[in-house]
């Protein structure tokens, strides 16, 4: 301890605390951008712990958009800040402060979890730095100027299945999920539009404890038990081989057909299923087989270079890069000056995204108008078979 | 009844086999912590590394099961003795120094774990013999489940005449009873120490390689298995065979059953029937004979 009072120190110490706080209202963004020079992206996604294998997928199709443009975005030399969302709201939180606030990025992307973007919302709004989310979209999420989603709201998988099921199904439907916020989500989207088509639940939903549950055999039991024609269920990580392996092993797959949002066949989970998932039936916003141009540049390319098919996750940062390319290359035109602000500005302006999932754009609350469609697992790939329709808007 | 039997009778056979388990895994904790006072929390990690081995032997083959299991019980073996080395120091500074040392064991190799496996659970298929489903009253039943009750069983019965009817297990129970007396009779107290921690460790770690199939490794598998093991030691009643078997055979029904009956209970189910065994019976089902 210093024995000796310092005023110098003291008034340095203050000053530099009042002038870290008041940033806080401020805006944070790269108001100083030389022109034409090169631009900061930041890019938040797990490099570590759980999530890892997600943050993998969405590094490497943004980046992938970026060299394919010559390592421009708009025309500007790009520089990417990945942070370390890790596995928990804090880590995300603490990853975002320090791309916003210490590398003073001109725009992010990425983000894993729910519970990070739910926690870093007001760094963005306030701080007026675009979010263009591009995984994490929780419904509860509303109401935000710089805060985009590329992928959609969670519930919508669910929305996309309820009516097709409903149709097929040919008696009662059993609903299945993890219990925890998404899960939730997925099954009140599936019922919203399950229910009004005139689809029958077979008994009250279930949700089965998570992370803890591994052994699936009495929820399986209880399947069997109820005489359901068809089962929806959310899964998705290890605990979706875990209930797909199962599913086989009990003597379910074949004899009651299950559906169920993507995730419970997308990337390295369909590896470890193996041909315990062929046949499962399932909903999301895009496959690597679809047939259109820019799927054509898209989807090659990436399994050239990671030798694995696509999946959504890389798919919806391949379009976050696509949607700051255009708007920072909007915002920048006629040689003004891009700040944070005035990309956010163009992102609301971008219109129709060409995307490999097909032609979407942002709806008012930030995330994507988009098709839908229906896949089935064969021989251990997700072919299409079916559009099951837009939402969205 | 019959209809009730019908419908139940899956989830009663897979708690049997998911008991038979959490025995193999807990029945080392227990005499560790029962026998020799040391509270080992890297008991999960242990199984977590068999069923690792597992995964990385698996190649459809029985000799590779049986290569794996080898492998498995030689991971375990070193993996307690190291463990008791690293506990010895330890020995008279209570359970808090224990646990602390032992947890941060478990982080270190649960870093290294994922560090050379990934973070994805890595799904271990048994051989392809013991592959695919048979009949069981009409409902179908994995294969691989009927033969791992039938091994498990084997071991559960080999542990139980080894610790309660040989001269061997009398040594250990004696051990614990009296160190001073054992010691003057000539008997090497800290090799009969190192021999339980270690052969309790090894079982845990075989657990693992028989258990991957069913409950496969992955980041935070090591930490399920902890508190199961946990659960049935506390449940079954610390330091005796006879206790962990019967508490992992209870906590495998309420596991398979209870759930089967009662899903919307599911996340209380665990720790409800520990909570009613602790205020009916405070020292669990076998109180063991061995500590007052």
């Amino acid at each position: 301890m210093a024995g000796r009072f310092r005023p110098v120190g003291l008034v340095v110490a203050s000053t530099a605390l009042l002038l870290t706080t008041a940033c806080g209202g401020a805006s944070l963004g790269t108001g100083e951008e030389k022109q034409g020079g090169p631009v900061k992206i930041g890019l938040l996604v797990p490099r570590s712990g759980t999530y890892k294998a997600l943050g993998d997928d969405m590094k490497q199709g943004f980046e992938l958009y970026v060299a394919q443009r010559g390592g421009k975005l708009g025309g500007r030399e790009v520089e990417i800040v990945v942070a370390d969302e890790g596995e928990t709201a804090d880590s995300g939180k603490a990853a975002a402060e320090k791309l916003v606030k210490q590398d003073r990025v001109l725009a992010v992307s990425g983000v894993v979890s729910s519970a990070t973007i739910n926690g870093v919302k007001d760094l963005f709004e306030t701080g007026k730095v675009p979010l263009v989310g591009s995984n994490a979209s929780p419904t509860t999420l509303t109401g935000t100027t710089y805060i985009w989603r590329t992928s959609y709201v969670n519930d919508e998988p669910g929305k996309a299945l309820g009516k097709h099921v409903a149709e097929k199904a040919g008696g009662p439907v059993f609903l299945i999920a993890a219990g925890y916020q998404a899960g939730k989500d997925e099954v009140e989207g599936f019922k919203s539009t399950f229910l009004p088509a005139g689809g029958k639940q077979a008994g009250e939903e279930v949700y089965t404890p998570f992370p803890g549950t591994k052994n699936f055999q009495p929820y399986l039991a209880q399947i069997e038990k109820s005489g359901a024609k068809a089962v929806f269920c959310f899964y998705a990580g290890g605990a979706a081989v875990d209930f797909v392996k199962q599913y086989r092993d009990f003597g379910l797959a074949g004899k009651i057909p299950l559906y169920a949002p993507g995730f419970l066949t997308e990337g390295g989970v369909l590896k470890g299923q193996g041909d315990a998932a062929n046949g499962i039936l399932t909903a999301l916003n895009y496959s690597a087989d679809l047939n259109n141009s820019a799927n054509k540049q898209f989807a090659p390319a990436y399994t050239a270079a990671h030798g694995a098919a696509p999946t959504t996750y890389a798919m919806a940062s391949w379009d976050a890069a696509q949607v700051l390319d255009k708007a920072i290359g909007a915002a920048g035109s006629a040689g003004a000056a891009v700040t944070s602000e005035s990309v956010n500005a163009a992102i609301a302006r971008v219109g129709e995204i060409d995307s490999p999932r097909g032609t979407w754009r942002f709806n008012a609350g930030g995330t994507p108008v988009q098709p839908w469609y229906l896949r089935e697992v064969k021989q251990g790939v997700n072919t299409v078979s079916s559009e099951l329709g837009r939402l969205g808007g | 009844m019959s209809g009730w039997l019908d419908g139940n009778f899956v989830s009663v056979i897979d708690g049997v086999a998911f008991g038979l388990l959490l025995f193999t895994i807990a029945v080392g904790l227990s005499l560790v912590f029962g026998m020799m006072d040391v509270l080992n929390l890297a008991h999960g990690t242990l199984y977590l590394a068999g069923a690792y081995v597992a995964y990385a032997l698996s190649d459809g083959t029985l000799t590779g099961l049986l290569l794996a299991l080898l492998a498995g019980a030689l991971v375990g073996t070193l993996g307690g003795a190291a463990l008791t080395f690293l506990t010895q120091p330890l020995a008279h500074r209570g359970h808090l120094d224990q646990a602390v040392l032992t947890l941060g064991i478990t982080f270190i190799v649960a870093d290294l774990l994922a560090a050379a496996f990934g973070g994805d659970v890595l799904p271990t298929d048994p051989p392809t013999a013991l592959r695919g489903t048979v009949g069981l009253l009409g409902h179908a039943y994995p294969v691989y489940r009927l033969v791992f009750i039938a091994v498990a069983a084997g071991l559960a019965l080999l542990v139980y005449l080894v610790f309660e009817r040989s001269s061997l297990g009398a040594l250990v129970r004696a051990t614990v009873a009296d160190r001073d007396m054992v010691r003057a009779l000539g008997v090497d107290v800290r090799k009969v120490l190192y021999g339980v921690f270690a052969s309790g460790a090894a079982l845990a770690a075989v657990g693992g390689v028989l258990g991957a199939p069913i409950l496969g490794p992955g980041p935070g598998v090591d930490e399920t298995v902890l508190v199961l093991s946990l659960v049935v030691v506390v449940v079954g009643g610390l330091g005796s065979v006879r206790g962990a078997l019967a508490g992992a055979l209870l906590i495998g029904q309420v596991q398979t059953l209870g759930v089967a009956l009662l899903p919307e209970y599911a996340p209380f189910l665990l720790f409800g029937t520990m909570l009613l065994v602790l205020v009916l019976r405070p020292h669990g089902l076998v109180a063991s004979a061995v500590r007052a």
